[in-house]
């Protein structure tokens, strides 16, 4: 709309801006706020200390990182995510490029179903994956919760990347046909490098969904202590009779803010990635 | 494409699809098959283990495999069979639902909606008239006020309790409905809103609205923690009565209140939610092309007249799929539910509690009343709903459609 505005509409404009801003900011600074506060309160019954900084400690974060098994939860988060990312990415890249590319029957169907199948409610299929897991041997290592997540992000990542590839121009990879590639040369030289920013949002999907996750990691992975996620293992610090809500703040800010930092150096690779693809028409 | 042979084709295309094809058998086709048959089983706490002699039982479950064979749990209680009747646990869920009167009543719920459907109807017809007899807003208003006279004529209230009374599921998916009537079209508007805001032109600090704006969605992937965050504001002494003490009012317990706990819900959840409709919109305000808006500017439309003329029908081919998925992901909600009430609060005991949609009643009857068998019953029911609204969306939206088909 290209008319120059006027100055109500401005005002108001900014005023929405900036109320949103306010209400998108103030639950991550709540957070921030409490992870510095002394002791084990979450509350300053000072009102003016839920808003500004009045005190400020940095002994919830050494307490977190030297006292309790948080580093360690953390390594295995890395580690599980990581490995979620890699198998996501080499699975559904070119489980994607089959579905864009080569027509095939049941490639419908095929699409169709791998929709369908997420609808089946994860939580409730919980059970089962548990006990297939058991009998893989894999119930309660990382490998199973790796096993478990990747499949997850099979679906959303599929149709994704499908639709990724769908938007580049198959000319190149008929061309290099033409001089001699076979469907595998042109997928890893051709069709690969060419979808980077959909390779970028599949992979931070990937490792979102094995770094934030909550209910198969508490499941899956219940026990040891020391072999715990990071979010399973803080929300269990939650569920404390007396709960250390300052090391509680502490450790989600440490978990929470190289995500948000992640997610804006990405942001604009997310946006193209995600138009280009699967929730575009 | 070039052709290659038939057999060379199919091995190719298997390599690329095997991984996945093996991933959504064993993760995902093979937990519905087993909870399907589990749905028919009197499994629960009391039947935990399975009778290996039993066919299906013994094919199915993992535990009757051959590597578990033998070591198969036996404990002391019966080995869980075959519900009698077969049904017996979709009985269970669906309660009365299906007897006359709870029909009765749903029917008389239906009845009035009719005149909001035949508004519809009708204006789609004047939508090809050149000059309808009557603008489409006065249509819609007078059927809402004709559906209100319907509702209370025929005393809907009443016919609500009465399916209220018929079970946990009419209440519980209900209420899920409601969630998702509640959430997502308040997340699109707000998405709607701050997208066009933000692409509008002159705008000061446009990078720094939408890095901030944006910040939500970073941590919905942590929704667990965050949700814990959200649940400090709204409780006794949390920020909000804190800030109501300050003006001068009297705290509420929020989270012990059936509605206030729904809206604190509902509340969170759109924080975490509505900058991927910021996003998603923003991307498609941004394929518009400018000068669309000249021409009609030209013909001095207003504001408003662009926004519903051009921009909305513009966009609604990008936005009605994600619409469509944040609302089947707004029916599955569970992390954000469960870290701020627990399906809470319960106003009696073995009913469920006002905050509990069908995700959290679904996780409760599992690992709280360890109800395997009721539990997977409830989740087929489910699975058969959500899948045919999938498949309706995808007819709507012919997202399955490939770009050079």
């Amino acid at each position: 709309m290209n008319r120059q505005l006027s100055t109500r509409a401005r005002i108001a404009q900014y005023a929405i801006l900036i109320a949103f801003t306010i209400f998108a900011l103030y639950p991550v600074w709540f957070a921030i706020l409490a992870s510095g506060r002394q002791g084990d309160r979450l509350y300053s019954l000072n009102i003016a200390g839920m808003f500004l900084p009045v005190e400020w400690t940095f002994e919830n974060y050494q307490a977190m990182l030297f006292e309790k098994p948080l580093l360690g939860w953390l390594r295995n988060s890395l580690y599980v995510a990581s490995l979620t990312t890699i198998a996501s990415l080499l699975i559904t890249t070119s489980a994607a490029f089959a579905f864009s590319r080569f027509r095939f029957r049941g490639r419908e169907f095929g699409l169709i179903l791998l929709l369908a199948m997420q609808t089946f409610p994860g939580v409730l299929a919980l059970i089962a994956v548990a006990q297939v897991l058991t009998a893989l041997g894999l119930y309660r290592t990382h490998e199973g919760l790796i096993l478990a997540y990747t499949t997850a992000t099979l679906v959303f990542s599929t149709w994704n990347m499908k639709g990724y590839f769908d938007t580049i121009p198959i000319d190149l990879e008929e061309a290099a046909m033409i001089d001699g590639c076979g469907p595998i040369q042109s997928f890893i030289l051709i069709a690969l490098p060419l979808a980077r920013p959909a390779l970028a949002v599949t992979a931070l999907l990937g490792f979102l969904s094995g770094w934030g996750e909550f209910i198969f990691a508490s499941v899956l992975v219940p026990a040891p202590d020391t072999m715990k996620l990071a979010v399973p293992g803080l929300f269990s610090l939650a569920g404390d009779q007396n709960v250390p809500w300052g090391y509680f703040a502490a450790g989600g800010m440490m978990i929470i803010i190289p995500t948000i930092i992640v997610f804006l150096f990405l942001q604009r690779q997310l946006q193209a990635g995600l138009m280009a693809g699967g929730v575009k028409g | 494409m070039i052709s290659w042979s038939r057999r060379r084709k199919f091995l190719t295309v298997l390599l690329f699809v095997a991984p996945t094809l093996i991933g959504i058998l064993l993760f995902n086709i093979f937990p519905i098959t087993l909870s399907t048959y589990t749905s028919f089983t009197n499994r629960n706490k009391f039947h935990p283990n399975p009778d290996c002699d039993v066919g299906l039982t013994g094919v199915l479950d993992p535990l009757c495999w051959p590597a578990f064979r033998e070591n198969a749990p036996k404990g002391l209680a019966e080995p869980y069979r075959l519900q009698d009747p077969l049904i017996g646990n979709y009985q269970g869920v669906i309660g009365t639902l299906f007897t006359g009167e709870a029909l009765g009543a749903l029917l008389q719920i239906g009845i009035c909606f009719v005149p909001l459907i035949a508004a519809s109807v009708v204006n789609r017809r004047f939508a090809k008239m050149a000059s309808p007899p009557v603008s489409p807003s006065v249509v819609w208003l007078g059927a809402l006020v004709l559906g209100l006279v319907i509702a209370f004529a025929l005393n809907v209230g009443e016919a609500f309790g009465a399916l209220e009374s018929s079970g946990d599921f009419f209440v519980v998916v209900f209420r899920t409905i409601l969630f998702v009537v509640a959430r997502v079209p308040l997340t699109f508007l707000i998405g709607l809103t701050l997208a066009l805001i933000l692409n509008s032109q002159y705008l000061r600090g446009r990078t720094f609205f939408r890095v901030a704006l944006f910040v939500p969605w970073a941590a919905s992937s942590l929704a667990i923690l965050m949700a814990l965050v959200w649940q400090f504001f709204f409780r006794e002494r949390g920020v909000l009565n804190q800030v109501l003490q300050l003006v001068g009012l009297d705290p509420f317990a929020w989270l012990s209140n059936g509605a206030t706990a729904f809206g604190a819900i509902v509340a969170t959840d759109i924080w975490f939610s509505y900058p991927f409709f910021m996003l998603a919109i923003l991307g498609a305000l941004q394929s518009i092309p400018g000068d669309t808006y000249e021409a009609a500017e030209v013909d001095g439309a207003s504001y408003w007249q662009q926004l519903r003329k051009i921009t909305l029908p513009l966009i609604r081919p990008a936005i009605l799929p994600a619409v469509v998925l944040t609302s089947i992901s707004a029916f599955q909600m569970f992390g954000t539910a469960w870290a701020i009430t627990r399906g809470g609060p319960v106003v009696s005991a073995g009913q469920p509690g006002a905050t509990e949609f069908v995700i959290v009643y679904a996780y409760k009857q599992i690992f709280s009343s360890q109800n395997y068998g009721r539990a997977s019953a409830f989740a087929v029911i489910l699975f058969i709903f959500l899948f045919a609204v999938t498949l309706y969306s995808l007819r709507l939206t012919r997202i399955t459609k490939g770009a050079y088909e």
